[in-house]
């Protein structure tokens, strides 16, 4: 039956709702949510000023360091919220990261393949690890923390395999092989740009995702759906809404992200080894989750995800300045994951 | 365990407790009320029940039966009101203990053993797992379970689950039994081995209410039926009125009488076009078979059957829910898609017909996508909520702002909800499931105008119903399933009120052989 010949209800007079209507409910709700995220975020960046030696942590060239260093978990976490919306579990994407740095390093590299080529064949490995995890989660129905658990180590395997467990690094290829400077530069150059006020390029980078996303998620039909299909799976199949293909999205753009940030990552730093991205999946499930998304689903934003992001580099960066550790950095991180989700039950209960 | 209840429950008041001559034995409720926002679920529910006594419960869909039970079983509670149980003041959500609530779905550790299961929340405060004690032993073997000890709950049958709930409540002492619908899934054999049980229940002097639909069981098994309506309870039967004919006269007394001018004139086989063909439709799990159905276009139909029958199945069936093969003809189409394309359901539960993290306007437009998206793929906001406002003015939908959670309205307007989100694709044949559950009466009455506005538009509606006045208030043809097959249609209008079409039904959910012009009224 053909939806746009049948008839719609008559829309009615426009003005019928005032505006204390239409700013209400969740879109208050999301206000607050994020509101909350910044006092937490302005708070730590008092704490870490008043502890901070003069002029280390409150400087510009300071807070650009920071939105690059939060770039990678903020373009990982963007991709994770869409699974994370509509209500499954992703953890094999900070294997994905390791599997497409390697495989651009070794199509590249070791066999010699151009950069145009290397960087789409990683592209096809997420897409294919996102279709692989998506088939297993919704046309055999077996949970996604299990399906990712089990993809990921196989990922893993993989990378160590391929990579041959050897860092990678274009100024240094195999015996034999030349790798073509005009590659290498324009390479190098996807994070790497003279931009004004030395705005690094991967925080542009991020701002586009976050855009991209963000989009998806509050104005299109897909992240509508995505957040009905997570916040009911029994009443959006009754609905018949179309739950295995938008799935089959969220985890192939998840997969995807994970092997941009891979990419970018490698561009910046210049080499690759294959357990990068392994220590990804503290930060990146913090940042979903301080970022306000529910781990049941139905819930999530692009901004609180970004800010989720930045509050976790923020922590990682002032620590650092500090010479704090690594024992005192995860502790902190621990604690202040536990807080922010404390805090949001506590800020929800408030609002009924 | 001490028979006297334990010193907490008990309050710091001195009277009725300490004279507990024989007329303060039993269960006691004065003036229950409980709202939810602002639907009147109990409005000064009285009530009392003997020791020994089996008392029935009855009463429609959305009459406070099950907001009753939950108070009861300690979910829930009441918003004022008393209840007393042995002359003293009962808490039951402090002192559940005290009350066993046996449900059709009986609410174990189904990965736990039998055994297990009896003795769950008195295993001691000991390191090691205790085995059973002797009184443990003892009313397993009366409730014929012992035999299943070791066998894990959810490997056992529905009947011997449901004895293991009473077994679990006799080792926790008690008092008052609540049965509620017991036995709508069990054979005719289990059914009766449950009323002995509850039988003996009684005769030990225990509190004994069984909430049931079927009149024959309620008028075959209790002392007395306490009739439900509204949110109180309207009458007590006793005696001779405690028959079929006078529960069923009772639970329609007050039903408004139907109006002439909302009949549609069924007639059959003539010109009105067909909205849905069934065929040799059948089951792909064996719940019917060979199903033959005709609905025409403007028509309500209702198909109701007990829990077994394949009634259910067949309804979702129609949607594409349940696996059905053989021939499906919509608005005049076959082929693969046509059930997709032509049809919408509302389920029965509204945990599974509406998203409860959105808002009542995204609610309302969830299955709609190129009636709200520009070419891009963004959405319309505004024709969103502009959609949504309109049909929260068509459907009466009592909501201050279409942007509210859906969470804060009122299962009627709950429903409204759910059902506009379906009819707002327009499909031709709409199925829903017992289309007013938990609804209030005043609800009730539009939610039935709009299907009959739906109906008058132009298409069909199926409802698969549990409650006959439903079916008399909403139906033009009813058609009952029993072993899977499909009776005669009974045309409603034929019927003069809702005791003489329940009977008709009653009977072809018995024997789905008799002949259908035998049920006609005289």
């Amino acid at each position: 039956m053909a939806e746009s010949s049948t008839g719609m209800p008559s829309a009615p007079p426009a003005a019928t709702g005032s505006a204390a209507e239409r700013w209400s409910g969740r879109a208050m709700a999301a206000g607050v949510r994020v509101g909350g995220l910044l006092i937490a975020i302005l708070i730590v960046i008092v704490v870490f000023t008043i502890l901070s030696k003069p002029n280390t942590f409150l400087t510009v060239t300071n807070f650009l360091g920071v939105t690059r260093s939060m770039s990678t978990i903020a373009i990982v976490a963007l991709g994770l919220t869409l699974v994370i919306v509509v209500g499954e579990i992703d953890l094999s994407f900070g294997y994905m990261y390791g599997l497409a740095s390697i495989v651009i390093g070794v199509s590249w590299i070791v066999w010699g393949w151009p950069i145009y080529l290397a960087i789409p064949l990683a592209f096809v490995a997420a897409v294919t690890l996102g279709a692989i995890n998506a088939f297993l989660v919704t046309v055999l129905k077996i949970p996604s923390f299990i399906v990712t658990l089990g993809t990921g180590q196989l990922v893993f395997g993989t990378t160590l395999l391929i990579s041959n467990t050897a860092t990678l690094n274009p100024a240094y290829p195999p015996p034999g092989k030349v790798v073509p400077e005009a590659e290498v530069a324009w390479f190098f150059g996807l994070s790497n740009q003279d931009l004004p006020l030395g705005v690094p390029m991967q925080a542009i980078w991020m701002v586009v995702v976050a855009v991209v996303i963000g989009f998806i998620l509050s104005r299109s039909l897909f992240g509508f759906r995505l957040k009905a299909i997570g916040g009911n799976p029994m009443a959006a199949e009754l609905a018949r809404l179309p739950i295995v293909k938008y799935k089959f999205a969220a985890f192939i753009i998840c997969s995807l992200l994970a092997s941009l940030a891979a990419m970018l990552d490698f561009a910046f730093i210049g080499s690759v080894q294959p357990n990068a991205g392994v220590g990804l999946l503290f930060p990146v499930f913090a940042a979903v989750i301080i970022g306000g998304a529910s781990l049941s689903g139905g819930r999530g934003t692009a901004i609180g995800t970004l800010s989720g992001a930045l509050l976790i580099a923020i922590i990682a960066n002032g620590l650092a300045l500090l010479s704090a550790g690594s024992y005192l950095s995860n502790f902190v991180s621990g604690a202040v994951t536990i807080a922010a989700v404390v805090l949001d039950r506590f800020t929800q209960s408030l609002r009924k | 365990m001490s028979d006297m209840g334990p010193a907490k429950a008990t309050p710091p008041r001195v009277g009725p407790h300490r004279s507990s001559g024989t007329t303060d034995r039993g269960l006691r409720i004065r003036g229950l009320r409980k709202w939810y926002g602002d639907t009147r679920a109990l409005d000064g529910l009285d009530l009392g029940a003997e020791p020994g006594e089996i008392l029935g419960i009855a009463g429609p869909n959305g009459a406070g039966k099950s907001t009753l039970i939950k108070i009861l079983a300690g979910e829930s509670r009441a918003d004022s009101g008393e209840i007393e149980l042995d002359g003293r003041p009962w808490d039951t959500t402090a002192d559940r203990d005290r009350v066993a609530v046996v449900h059709q779905e009986p609410q174990l550790f189904p990965n736990l053993t039998v055994a297990e299961n009896v003795m769950v929340g008195r295993e001691g405060t000991r390191a090691l797992v205790r085995g059973l004690d002797v009184d443990e032993r003892r009313l397993m073997s009366n409730l014929a379970i012992d035999g299943y000890a070791d066998r894990r709950v959810e490997s056992v049958p529905l009947a011997i689950q449901q004895r293991v709930e009473i077994g679990r409540a006799l080792a926790r002492d008690a008092q008052v039994f609540l049965f509620d619908e017991p036995n709508s899934a069990l054979t005719q054999e289990e059914s009766t081995d449950l009323f002995r049980q509850m039988h003996q229940l009684a005769d030990a002097g225990r509190v004994v209410l069984l909430v049931s639909h079927r009149i024959a069981e309620l008028a075959a098994h209790t002392d007395r039926v306490a009739l439900v309506v509204d949110g109180v309870c309207t009458a007590v039967l006793e005696g001779d009125a405690r028959s079929q004919e006078g529960i069923a006269a009772g639970l329609v007394t007050g039903q408004a009488a139907r109006e002439p001018e909302e009949q549609v004139v069924v007639s059959v086989g003539e010109e009105a076009e067909t909205a849905l063909r069934l065929a040799g439709w059948t089951h792909g799990g064996g719940e019917f078979e060979g199903i033959e159905l005709h609905v025409r276009t403007g028509e309500i139909v209702a198909i109701v059957g007990v829990e077994g029958s394949g009634a259910r199945e067949l309804v979702r069936s129609i949607a594409g829910f349940e696996r059905g093969s053989g021939q499906i003809e919509i608005g005049g189409n076959a082929g693969g898609s046509v059930i997709a394309a032509g049809t919408s359901l509302v389920s029965a539960d509204r945990q599974t017909s509406l998203f409860t993290n959105l808002s009542i306007a995204d609610n309302m437009v969830s299955r709609l996508s190129r009636e709200i998206t520009t070419r891009g793929g963004a959405l319309r906001r505004g024709r969103m909520v502009a959609i949504a406002r309109a049909l929260r003015e068509r459907f009466q939908v009592k909501a201050a702002s279409v942007h509210l959670p859906i969470r804060s309205l009122s299962g009627g307007n709950q429903q409204k909800v759910a059902i506009a989100a379906a009819i707002v694709r327009r499909p031709e044949v709409l199925v829903l499931e017992e289309p007013t559950r938990g609804v209030d009466v005043g609800s009730k009455r539009e939610i039935y105008g709009l299907m009959r506005q739906y109906a008058r538009d132009g298409h069909a509606l199926i409802i698969y119903c549990t409650e006959v006045p439903e079916v008399f208030e909403a139906a033009d043809l009813v058609y009952v399933v029993s072993d899977g097959r499909l009776s005669d249609p009974l045309i409603v209008m034929n019927y003069p009120d809702v005791e003489t079409l329940a009977r008709a039904v009653t009977r072809l959910e018995r024997h789905s052989d008799a002949p259908a012009a035998a049920l006609a009224p005289a």
